[in-house]
């Protein structure tokens, strides 16, 4: 049988089905336990009658009373009969007991109770005899009787019963009914919820059982709603972020159109170019950002982390020439690791660009690559301003920018890096450098794994899983 | 006419200050919230150009504190933030306009003029004295419909002392309405430039009081 898909249907069938069955069973149990009580009584009353008949018989075997019916004197008398046999003849039986023997018998019979069939009814016959077997006794009871009695009894105890099982049926429909009230409640409050509406929900009268669905549900809505904030944030901040590049462009345009000297326009439209360049690299930087944030997680391959940095620095070292710093890679490669090319480049090039960027003029910046206990550990140093313990608490907030570095960056590139260190399931550590005394960047790999479809190379450090 | 312009981006704060110059205001750029309000304290800037999003002091807690202090120039805010609560929020606190970048350099400037004449209960574009109409925005002067040459200093002065009708101008306070910072100023110069605006416009135009300043004379249409 299937259950109904209401909880409040189930619980109705489920109560209705256990009361009835309860019930059937107790009424079995009872049955049972009265019929063999029954029986026993009234088999007892049989034993004894006939005792007493055979007792009688043996006292008055002189009696000539032969074939005499005894009178009748109670209503139940008809369903009971005897029969008295001395020395093969009939000699008592009741009025309502046939003449010939209700147990066939020759010359002598078994104590003890047998059920026949006379004139159409079922008999318990119970037969003894006389110590000598001259006597010998029957006496009978209609079967039907003990039927009756049984189910009188029965009928007295059920029959309440059946008058009370569709009241029952409505009491339990009305309290199972105001037990899912609070989830009835629930669902319609759901329901009527706007999309946007993320505040926690509150049932009346809730019981203990629903608190922790309605707890999983609203801090469920408080993420929610904290996502939606920070990507609404987000938006806004990163229309901000453009709208200054934006800005500059238009206005240093404006200059070099209005501009009288050479010298002045040329300024405005270098000034300009700066802009575009600018914009073009928040507009990158927001790109790779939001396919790291939505995006499905990037396919690491063996990449070699050495070649990536030297890439990268050597796309790097004008800008630092240009502010008579130094430059310098610390390795001997090659380190395989396990990672994106494409954002391992991000990553290092995010990082040694800060080392630049935010480190004043002759400045030192090394990167450095080690091997440690089952890793490879990157390490971007310069010997700059370095930064105060709540700055680089709020590193990797979007936009956070230290006040006074009097750079334009956009602050994104500390997202980034953290975004695909954490893709890498690496660590980024941020701490003072101890050789140049300022900002230490150290991001710790793991071990590129040997390419199985790759040529197997001498160099077999990896082979980490 | 001399403002503060208080911008934290490089690229931009240098091409408002270069356009700005161009139609000839007198510039001084501040890059953080700090020095704007110490320098809105110390100087009579006709107006100011404020970013919100400042370094050190928001440009918001900038404009509240100087308000604060009863410091009433015009306050042009230039923002990124454009969001209804920001722009309302900003009028509230003090802000006499609301402009979201990027903005046209000219319209930026026309702001700036349409502010600073209202701030002085000039409703017209033009402003006159006597014979002589000054045109702030096509920096023009005419003498009796008669257009006169002036000089950057010479249209800075005069404009100034309309501005300030019925006012007595001390030497040191038009040095602070005719030059920006590291501009150098001559012990005479503003003796000279009236001298020459006199030649220029007739001698009883601006009247000299001994010890105290220069003052617009009479016959000049009050608010």
């Amino acid at each position: 049988m299937r259950l109904p898909r209401s909880l409040q249907g189930r619980l109705l069938v489920m109560v209705i089905g256990l009361v009835a069955g309860v019930w059937l069973v107790t009424s079995a149990l009872t049955w049972l336990d009265v019929r063999h009580e029954l029986d026993e009584l009234l088999d007892s009353h049989l034993a004894q009658a006939a005792s007493l008949l055979v007792v009688r018989q043996s006292g008055e075997i002189e009696d000539d009373s032969h074939g005499i019916d005894a009178p009748t004197l109670h209503r139940y008398a008809p369903k009971v009969a005897f029969q008295v046999f001395h020395e093969g003849r009939l000699a008592v039986r009741s009025s309502n007991a046939p003449a010939e023997p209700m147990l066939a018998f020759t010359g002598r019979v078994e104590d003890g109770f047998q059920t026949v069939t006379m004139s159409g009814a079922t008999w318990r016959v119970f037969a003894t005899h006389g110590g000598e077997q001259d006597v010998q006794v029957f006496v009978g009871e209609q079967a039907e009787s003990r039927n009756a009695i049984l189910w009188a009894v029965l009928r007295s105890a059920l029959a309440p019963m059946l008058f009370a099982l569709p009241l029952l049926a409505l009491a339990a429909w009305w309290a199972v009914r105001r037990g899912v009230a609070p989830l009835k409640a629930l669902g319609r409050a759901l329901a009527r919820r706007e999309p946007q509406a993320l505040q926690a929900v509150e049932v009346d009268g809730a019981p203990s059982e629903m608190t922790p669905m309605i707890n999983a549900l609203n801090s469920l809505f408080q993420r929610i709603s904290e996502l939606m904030a920070s990507e609404r944030r987000f938006t806004a901040d990163a229309a901000h972020e453009l709208r200054t590049p934006i800005a500059a462009i238009r206005t240093q345009a404006q200059v070099a159109l209005a501009a009288i000297g050479n010298a002045e326009r040329s300024h405005a439209l270098q000034a300009t170019l700066q802009g575009c360049d600018r914009a073009t690299r928040l507009v990158e930087q927001l790109l790779v950002l939001s396919r790291l944030e939505s995006g499905p997680a990037p396919a690491l391959a063996r990449v070699d982390l050495d070649a990536v940095v030297r890439q990268v620095v050597a796309d790097l070292a004008p800008q630092a020439l240009a502010k008579h710093q130094t430059i310098e890679v610390v390795a001997t490669g090659p380190y395989p690791v396990q990672a994106h090319a494409m954002l391992l480049a991000v990553l290092v090039r995010n990082l040694v660009d800060n080392a630049i960027r935010y480190s004043p003029s002759d400045a030192q910046v090394r990167v450095g690559i080690s091997s440690t206990n089952g890793g490879v550990r990157l390490s971007v140093e310069d010997s700059g301003p370095g930064m105060s313990e709540d700055d680089r608490k709020r590193l990797g907030e979007r936009f956070f920018r230290v006040v006074g570095s009097g750079q334009s960056g956009s602050g994104l590139g500390w997202s980034i890096a953290q975004r695909i260190a954490r893709a890498h399931k690496a660590t980024l550590c941020v701490a003072r450098s101890n050789s140049l005394g300022g900002l230490s960047v150290e991001v710790s790999l793991r071990t590129g794994l040997e390419s199985p479809a790759g040529t197997p190379s001498g160099k077999s450090k990896g082979g980490q899983t | 006419m001399r403002i503060l312009l208080a911008e934290d981006d490089p690229l931009l704060g240098d091409g408002l200050r270069a356009g700005l110059r161009q139609l000839g205001f007198l510039v001084d750029w501040v890059r953080d919230g700090d020095a704007a309000e110490r320098e809105l304290r110390a100087q009579p800037y006709a107006a100011a150009v404020l970013d919100l999003g400042l370094p050190l002091k928001d440009g918001m807690e900038v404009l509240a504190a100087i308000r604060r202090e009863g410091i009433t120039l015009p306050v042009l805010v230039l923002t990124a933030r454009d969001a209804l609560p920001d722009r309302i929020r900003g009028l509230d606190v003090g802000a006499d306009d609301y402009v979201i970048k990027p903005v046209d350099l000219n319209e930026l400037a026309a702001r700036l003029r349409a502010l600073v004449r209202r701030s002085h209960g000039q409703p017209q574009e033009c402003l006159t004295a006597q014979d002589v109409v000054v045109d702030p925005a096509a920096r023009t002067v005419t003498r009796g419909g008669i257009p006169v040459a002036l000089s950057a200093r010479e249209f800075d002065l005069l404009h100034a002392l309309l501005l300030n009708a019925g006012r007595v101008l001390s030497r040191e306070q038009l040095e602070q309405h005719l030059y920006s910072w590291g501009q150098e100023v001559e012990s005479n110069a503003i003796e000279v430039h009236v001298h020459h605006l006199r030649r220029k416009l007739g001698n009883a135009l601006i009247q000299t009081v001994r010890g105290v300043g220069y003052v617009l004379a009479g016959d000049v249409p009050r608010p």
